[in-house]
């Protein structure tokens, strides 16, 4: 065995170890954990594919951002310690994850399977050839992705569409953030109004403590209240 | 070789000549590599925390003089053996854990604030040829390990099991994920002029050589440059930013329930990711450890030292900012700015272009580096100016509504008070 063999399996057993204790732990916040330790290994995972960018950019998005949401989804309900890592819904998740299974080990694995008119499966992957060891990643691969995205012909369409479905969601929610605010701002004027009126009235004739700007005829009635 | 190339090259003699010597113990192999490769990683863990020694040292001393205090003054000349007790004291500490809190979180998170914190170091260049691993995507690197941080700070607050903590902790994730990003956002423009995103790559189009016009990216960029020193101060959590610990409020943020060596490796943490980003800030707007006569490792030092200095001057100096304010100034100032500086700067590196090569590709006017410069340098200024006076005018509209409304309110109410809702009768 190389000692790339060696790494890919240990770091295979940290992401599947992960993986398995963010479905058994009992804690959801140790399962949220857990979850960062299985997204670690897949980082470790692209380092051993000699693709630094892929790692960097799993690191940043996904331990970096996407572990901190969970984790404040956590946070936020309330069962954060459960009884029972599984509730009633586990005989369909069993299925949906089977069925996913099925169909990357159909399209992805070594195995040539016909379906009707279709054959699946035994993917030749490009460059590779059998007992030989992988190419060597190209120096320029970093500038080969970046013209694929910008490249029409290629991932052009595609990253752009990402780009405005992101966009999209980033005004929706600074949308939904903005109405409540503003609505919270208002109720707050509201009774901060309320309350000043209230102390007038209890304070009667006795002048306050007036903003700069308060005009005369303002004040002029509550004096000749204070005289009948 | 003459003495002048051995002190300029000292790092490098040195560190070739360690792995020479391990090589020809054990034979070449992979063996020696990871020999070599641990060493080199022993020896920059230990200069690092020998630094973040130092730099409590000198933050003490110098918060103490801009606020008309002394400082450290009794352990040794200058208080210079103040950090070598402080190390003893946190040593001898009684190492507490809170009864209800979650053992293993609660443990493992200084140790990953300080390992992640640690790791960055792997991919700065110290000198020409000295760097731990020169990776294509250094800047990238550097602020995706730096992330994980946050990670260690919500562990450190949940696993308390204090509201304090778990305040703080909150304030960090909204801070520390919101800074980040200006922060990328800010690189891009150094990597839009550099053309890579390898620090040694940015260092090398930052000297003077192999045509390069040896001017520092904060000449071509100075809105990036204060946008990214603004958003690493942020990213720090150091004041005026330092509301994750702000110790008026939340008697010190996430790690209330630390002690000993616990709260010491937050303290390096904190200390050694200040000296990353000045470390990053440095390379990537100031040339890193480009400049004449002295080292470049030493002209590294001084550059780092300088932007630290910043960092204290502003510790000492500036109050602490309102959450609201610490948001406004992220999300309505910083990005936008950055956004248009970014477009901006696409635009006239593409227009104006400093090598013939790049002209007969993509078209573009020829223009001298220095030209080049100083068109982006109007650009940049242009952009901040013009930014700070959109911001200017929108905060007075802003107060001015605020104002006139609140006075409509109170005589309306003051009105109602007093029964003469239909309006006040004249004098």
């Amino acid at each position: 065995m190389t000692i790339s063999q060696v790494l890919f399996i240990v770091i295979s057993l940290v992401v599947l170890g992960g993986g398995v204790m963010v479905v058994t732990a009992r804690n959801l916040f140790h399962a949220a954990l857990f979850l960062i330790v299985s997204f670690f290994g897949v980082t470790g995972l692209y380092v051993l594919l000699d693709a630094g960018f892929f790692a960097a950019a799993q690191f940043l998005v996904y331990i970096g951002a996407i572990s901190i949401l969970i984790i404040f989804a956590v946070m936020l309900t309330r069962g954060v310690q459960l009884a029972q890592p599984a509730n009633s819904q586990w005989p369909a998740a069993l299925v949906v994850s089977v069925i996913v299974f099925a169909i990357m080990a159909l399209m992805l694995g070594p195995v040539a399977v016909t379906i009707g008119q279709r054959q699946f499966g035994s993917v030749s992957w490009p460059n590779v050839v059998e007992g030989q060891p992988a190419p060597a990643v190209p120096d320029d691969h970093l500038v080969r992705l970046g013209q694929s995205f910008v490249d029409f012909n290629q991932y052009g369409a595609a990253f752009l569409l990402t780009a405005v479905l992101i966009l999209v969601a980033m005004v929706g929610a600074i949308w939904v953030a903005r109405d409540r605010a503003l609505k919270d701002v208002m109720e707050e004027r509201a009774e901060l109004a309320a309350e000043e009126a209230q102390e007038a009235m209890l304070a009667g004739p006795v002048q306050q403590p007036l903003p700069l700007a308060e005009t005369r005829s303002a004040e002029a009635p509550a004096a000749s209240v204070a005289h009948h | 070789m003459s003495v002048i190339d051995t002190v300029n090259n000292l790092l490098k003699i040195v560190s070739d000549g360690v792995a020479g010597l391990v090589e020809g113990i054990l034979g070449p192999g992979l063996g020696a590599d990871l020999i070599t490769m641990g060493l080199g990683a022993l020896v920059l863990c230990t200069i690092v925390a020998l630094v973040f020694m130092g730099m409590t040292w000198a933050e003490r001393k110098v918060v103490a003089r801009i606020q008309n205090r002394v400082g450290p003054n009794q352990a040794g000349p200058f208080g210079l053996l103040q950090p070598i007790a402080d190390g003893i004291k946190m040593f001898t500490k009684e190492d507490t854990t809170p009864a209800s809190a979650d053992r293993w979180v609660y443990n493992a998170a200084p140790l990953i604030i300080a390992t992640f914190a640690l790791v960055t170091f792997a991919v700065f260049p110290l000198a020409p040829g000295v760097v731990g691993t020169n990776l294509n995507i250094g800047v990238f690197f550097v602020i995706a390990v730096g992330s994980a941080s946050t990670v260690a700070i919500l562990m450190a607050g949940w696993g308390s099991n204090n509201k304090y903590s778990l305040l703080g902790a909150f304030r960090t994730v909204a801070q520390l994920v919101g800074y980040e990003v200006p922060m990328l956002l800010n690189v891009i423009p150094v990597i839009l002029l550099a053309g890579s995103m390898g620090l040694a790559d940015i260092v090398q189009r930052q000297t003077l050589a192999d045509g390069n016009p040896g001017i520092p990216f904060i000449l071509y960029l100075p809105l990036s440059a204060l946008a990214f020193f603004i958003a690493g101060v942020a990213e720090t959590g150091r004041s005026p930013f330092d509301l994750l610990e702000a110790e008026s409020e939340i008697v010190a943020g996430f790690h209330v329930e630390y002690s000993g060596m616990k709260f010491a490796l937050f303290m390096l943490g904190e200390y050694v990711n200040t000296l990353a980003v000045s470390i990053v800030f440095a390379t990537l707007f100031l040339g890193g450890y480009a400049g004449p006569i002295l080292p470049p490792y030493l002209w590294l030092a001084l550059k780092t030292a300088g932007v630290f200095f910043v960092f204290m001057w502003l510790r000492g100096t500036l109050p602490r900012v309102r959450v609201d304010q610490l948001m406004s100034l992220n999300w309505k100032v910083l990005v936008p700015m950055s956004i248009v500086n970014i477009i901006a700067v696409m635009i006239l590196a593409k227009l104006f272009v400093t090598s013939p090569g790049l002209q007969a590709a993509n078209g573009g006017i020829l223009v001298t580096p220095e030209t080049q410069a100083a068109i982006l340098f109007v650009a940049n200024v242009a952009i901040l100016l013009s930014g700070l006076a959109i911001v200017a005018r929108r905060a007075r509209v802003l107060r001015l509504a605020e104002e006139a409304e609140i006075e409509s309110r109170r005589e309306a109410n003051r009105a109602a008070v007093s029964g003469f809702a239909g309006g006040a009768p004249a004098r």
